[in-house]
């Protein structure tokens, strides 16, 4: 049986045993929870971006951005048939629905003169390709002025109860402060694998800013978020950090074609002009006149590049005249990192969405059998901890925490194979042996087999350390477990 | 420029030194000499803050058209850095220890030392550099601070420590956000400790939307308390520098940030001290014209001789008490002492003791493998700031105290500098100018306990030190990983493992605030020693200037009855002339000290 099928047949008996108790809407909510996309919450500190990631994931500008403190109700977006905006009260009572306008593509809602203070959350389904594969959460900063919005963050991503509404969640930090790891260890759960740096990604965001807009600025930001994620600290509790410029990203999924041919114009200047135009924003809007664009089509502009992506932009379209505007729009797109993002949202999330969804389902059921306890409960907690004690995945992902947690000493080399064959860096079968993506399957065989014989001696050497013989016996069933794919596909 | 400003009290205090080596004085001309050091090297302290990565150190490179902190989009400053004028680019490791390491390195080296990171060995407590720039010509020191990193932690109170002996601060805040929860409440603190602070919008050539990130800002601020902000492009000012582009230079903001540094920082201080000078000189004016006016009187009057006699001899008496351990403003100073070190003690341990009551809590909630290094963050952070609360607390305190003595001091000497003045012939000062003094006595009294507290603090981050105390290791967390792996049965061993790491992470936590107590006691106990020793040198000279000045008014009047006709004649043309010098002078010097 798969994982997710033992998490469904727990919560089979567990709805059978609480039955008529009240609990039957959340037993079923949990359930439907399982074959729902993926939750992924974007959470950080107040004004590093969350809602400009967020457009860029779903290349639309759907959240309203802006310069001040913007986002203050918590704001899921999903997938669905139709365009419709859901407001959950916070004082319980039923979910309403709302009118809602789009400004400049963003939505804008009517919250009909209930106060941002009494809102719960709200809810956008709208039909999107990129929501069918994730539900976005938007969440309002930490470290905001206000205090009660950013306690709405916390609420969601760390409430009091150990279940939360997110199943994984995206960390944007734009330099690393106590406050940011704070928060992400309140994300962490404690009885599942502890502490958990398996459900979340760091963001660098705004990385476009850390060279304040200088063309290599980009370059510098791969080298803080390699540093980064290097750091014990973060590796404890974030598996990866990624740099994305989230304007540009955004700008770049929604590029119009009038756009383009207003940076065509500015590409259009010798090198000098253009660096004397382009050295500070005011310039830009206010000097050279014969550029023939108005300053409110700069100013425009601004607002959707910066002063980064302008000059990036017009400096691409100089180098080569005949680039298209869908040759633009790629170009900067993988710039901006969010290509890097979204592949490695790939790879550690959305593969592994099962381990994921069980855990957050088999979590809740914890929850309830522990402060519900009802005749036939004990029985329920019993088959939840034989789930979260021998399913393969979540020893995986315990041994990956325990190594993130810096608890697990050896070689350097061996702890470095030691993640990549448990999928600490991927779950892909060519990642998890470190071999090109286009690896053959006789390639992929052999290697897996190499690495069985390897882990299995590592397990069963009486001089191997007992901590490292428990997570060599681990990364003998990943091998089996890959071997047995990898026949499989053959067969 | 603020060193012009200073200019006529510099010769001001020459001439009041020449007068007084003229007079055998040399007591009252080395306390101008003191004065006159001050003001060839005022030491304008102007501290640069902020969070991490806002452009504090490219602020000052800006503002100094040169390269002097090392700029980097990766890795903050880390150590202070204190720039001052020099003739040559030098810089100067400074090492904790007593007294202070010191150690001089490359210039192009800097960066490796300053910097977070930097893997060059222990890490210096702070650094100083010299560059020839002529901005800091007038004595300003620009201090580079580590970025506050949120407030409540070590660094805040680290850098709120710094402002606390500044005499002004420039608040650094970029452009891409407004400003946050904490900095607001970074400002407020800051506020209080210094009341000159200057808010810095830097990065405003970048973001399009400055503007309105300016105007929210100023409705912070005015909560605050109506704090100037300045917006600011140090890249434009650095291209503007190089290039010598006038144009550029006003575009870049910084013409504003120099006026408010030179004139109402600089100039400021400037003033102050000046002021000050002014006030010195004339307390020199008074003794010697007391001194020469008694001697005046009985020549001029042989009948009251003997009387002004007799009177001198009750002055000197006085003075003489004055000098004596049963002088009151010795047994205040001394029980007064007693009482603040005391107090000081008290409030220390009873921040502490509830620090480690709330630290016990909390470790009872976690499990300490998970949260230790959080913990120590916190506990540092927490403990930092309850340094600084008694460090303020004894700051006030001390305040209080030097002011009774003063006070007590003053009102012991002034019968017997009234009585010297009783005989002044031409009344010199108005009414107003007495008032002015005893404010004036009251600030010098302020001054030395400032003083004391700059000496002992030197102006470098106290809390620097925690950093190296909190090496505490938490144990091995060797717990075997089956452990970890929540295996039923295991349940138990898990739960000891706990206790034992919980128990373990107490111990560390008592250790470290042991330590804390013993080592910040231990230090504020220095402190209120020193500033007793300060109060007692201070008021102890100026007794003895006393005593020597009613001494020879004594010793002169008694030598008129001895004196020819003739020799009274010539005597007294002097005595005159010498007053009305005296009065010019003095004139001078009320003019400056009221200012």
């Amino acid at each position: 049986m798969t994982l997710v099928e033992r998490t469904r047949a727990a919560l089979t008996r567990a709805a059978g045993v609480y039955r008529g108790s009240g609990f039957d809407e959340r037993i079923a909510e949990v359930r439907a929870r399982l074959d729902e996309p993926l939750r992924v919450a974007i959470a950080g500190r107040v004004k590093s971006g969350k809602s400009t990631l967020l457009n860029a994931l779903v290349a639309d500008r759907l959240a309203p951005t802006d310069a001040g403190e913007c986002t203050r109700i918590v704001t899921w977006y999903r997938d669905g048939h139709t365009y419709r905006v859901t407001l959950h009260p916070r004082a319980g009572g039923a979910p309403r629905q709302l009118r809602f306008t789009r400004d400049e593509g963003a939505v804008e809602v009517d919250l009909g003169g209930i106060r941002p203070e009494d809102v719960h959350s709200l809810d956008i389904t709208w039909p999107s390709q990129a929501l069918r594969r994730a539900t976005l959460i938007d969440t309002p900063g930490i470290g905001s002025l206000s205090e009660r919005v950013s306690r709405r963050a916390w609420e969601l991503i760390a409430p009091d109860d150990e279940e939360t509404p997110a199943d994984a969640v995206l960390y944007l930090m734009r330099h690393l402060h106590a406050n940011d790891l704070e928060f992400l260890h309140a994300f962490h759960d404690t009885e599942v694998s502890r502490p958990n740096p398996v459900n979340a990604i760091g963001v660098l965001s705004r990385a476009d800013e850390i060279g304040v807009g200088r063309l290599d600025a980009m370059a510098s930001a791969r080298r803080i978020a390699a540093r980064l994620a290097g750091d014990g600290n973060v590796r404890r509790v974030v598996q990866t950090v990624v740099p994305v410029a989230g304007l540009l990203a955004e700008t770049a999924a929604t590029l119009t074609e009038t756009e383009v041919r207003h940076l065509r114009a500015v590409a259009g200047l010798e090198v000098k002009p253009a660096e004397e135009l382009l050295l500070t924003a005011d310039r830009f809007v206010n000097t050279l006149p014969e550029l023939g664009l108005t300053s409110i089509e700069r100013e425009a502009l601004l607002a959707r590049f910066g002063l980064y992506g302008i000059r990036l932009a017009s400096t691409l379209l100089r180098q080569d005249g005949q680039t298209t505007a869908t040759g633009l729009a790629r170009e900067l797109t993988d710039r901006s990192g969010l290509t890097e993002l979204q592949e490695v949202l790939g790879s550690l999330f959305f593969e592994r969405r099962d381990v994921l969804k069980a855990r957050s389902a088999l979590l809740a059921l914890d929850t309830l059998t522990r402060t519900r306890p009802r005749s036939g409960s004990p029985a329920v907690a019993a088959e939840v901890e034989e789930i979260v004690a021998s399913a393969h995945p979540f020893n995986e992902l315990r041994v990956l925490a325990t190594l993130r947690a810096g608890w697990l000493g050896g070689k350097p080399a061996v702890v470095e194979e030691l993640e990549r064959v448990i999928g600490g860096t991927g779950t892909a079968p060519h990642i998890r042996l470190d071999l090109p993506p286009d690896a053959g399957a006789g390639q992929l065989r052999s290697a897996a087999s190499e690495a069985l014989v390897r882990w299995q001696r590592r397990a069963e050497n009486p001089l191997t350390v007992h901590e490292m013989a428990v997570a060599a016996r681990v990364a003998v069933r990943s091998c089996e477990g890959l071997l047995a794919d990898l026949n499989g596909r053959a067969r | 420029m603020s060193e012009p400003a200073t200019t006529p009290a510099t010769s001001l205090v020459d001439l009041g030194i020449k007068a007084c080596t003229a007079y055998g004085r040399e007591d009252l001309a080395a306390r101008l000499g003191r004065i006159r050091t001050g003001l060839a090297d005022p030491a304008v302290h102007i501290v640069v803050a902020g969070e991490f990565k806002q452009g504090k150190s490219s602020l000052i490179n800006a503002l100094l058209g040169t390269a002097v902190c090392p700029v980097d989009d990766d890795v903050a400053t880390a150590v202070p850095t204190f720039v001052r004028h020099g003739e040559e680019k030098t810089a100067t490791l400074v090492y904790d220890g007593n007294p202070p390491r010191r150690e001089q390195v490359e210039f192009a080296d800097l960066r490796g030392h300053v910097v977070e990171g930097s893997a060059l060995g222990a890490r210096p407590a702070r650094v100083d550099v010299t560059v020839p720039r002529k901005i800091l010509a007038g004595g300003l020191v620009m201090v580079d601070t580590p970025g506050v990193g949120g407030l409540g932690s070590a660094h805040a109170a680290a850098g709120l420590a710094a402002i606390s002996v500044a005499d002004a601060v420039v608040f650094v805040t970029d452009a891409a956000q407004e400003l946050t929860r904490s900095e607001v409440e970074f400002l407020r603190q800051a506020h209080e400790l210094c009341p000159t602070v200057v808010c810095a919008l830097t990065k405003i050539d970048f973001y399009p939307a400055w503007r309105r990130i300016r105007d929210l800002n100023a409705g912070h601020l005015r909560m605050v308390g109506d704090l100037p902000l300045m917006p600011v492009s140090s890249p434009l000012r650095a291209r503007a520098v190089r290039a010598n582009d006038q144009k550029l230079n006003v575009e870049s903001g910084f013409p504003d940030l120099v006026k408010f540094v030179q004139e109402r920082v600089g100039g400021g201080a400037a003033a102050r001290r000046s002021a000050d000078a002014g006030a010195e000189v004339l307390a020199v004016c008074d003794q010697l014209t007391g001194q020469f006016s008694a001697e005046r009187d009985a020549l001029a009057n042989p009948a009251n001789a003997q009387r002004i006699v007799d009177d001198l001899n009750t002055a000197k008496r006085q003075v003489e008490e004055l000098k004596t351990a049963a002088a009151r403003w010795s047994v205040t100073l001394n029980d007064g002492t007693a009482d603040l070190t005391a107090d000081v003690d008290f409030d220390l341990r009873d921040r502490i003791r509830k620090i480690t009551t709330e630290a016990d809590d909390a470790i009872d909630e976690v499990d300490p493998a998970d949260m230790w290094p959080e913990m120590e963050e916190w506990l540092r952070a927490r403990i930092s700031y309850d340094l600084l609360g008694n460090y303020t607390f004894l700051r006030r305190r001390a305040a209080e105290l030097s002011e009774q003595v003063a006070g007590h001091f003053h009102e012991a000497s002034g019968k017997a500098v009234g009585m010297l003045k009783v005989y002044n012939p031409t009344p010199l000062v108005e009414e107003r100018a007495v008032e002015h003094r005893i404010e004036l006595a009251k600030m010098t009294a302020g001054k030395q306990v400032m003083v004391a507290l700059k000496s002992a603090y030197g102006g470098a981050l106290m809390f620097t030190m925690l950093g190296s105390l909190m090496g505490v290791a938490l144990g091995p967390i060797g717990i075997g990983i089956g452990v970890v792996m929540g295996h039923r049965g295991l349940k138990d061993e898990k739960k000891r493992q706990l206790e034992k790491r919980r128990a373990q992470g107490k111990n560390a936590m008592r250790r470290y605030c042991d330590e804390i107590s013993f080592v910040s006691g231990k230090d504020s106990r220095d402190t209120v020693r020193r500033v007793q020793r300060q109060l007692r040198d201070h008021y102890t000279r100026l007794a003895e200037e006393l005593n020597r000045s009613t001494a020879t008014a004594l010793a002169a009047a008694t030598d008129t009855a001895k004196r020819s006709q003739a020799d009274r004649q010539k005597r007294l043309k002097d005595l005159d002339a010498e007053l009305t010098r005296l009065g010019q002078l003095r004139d001078r010097a009320t003019k400056l000290a009221q200012a």
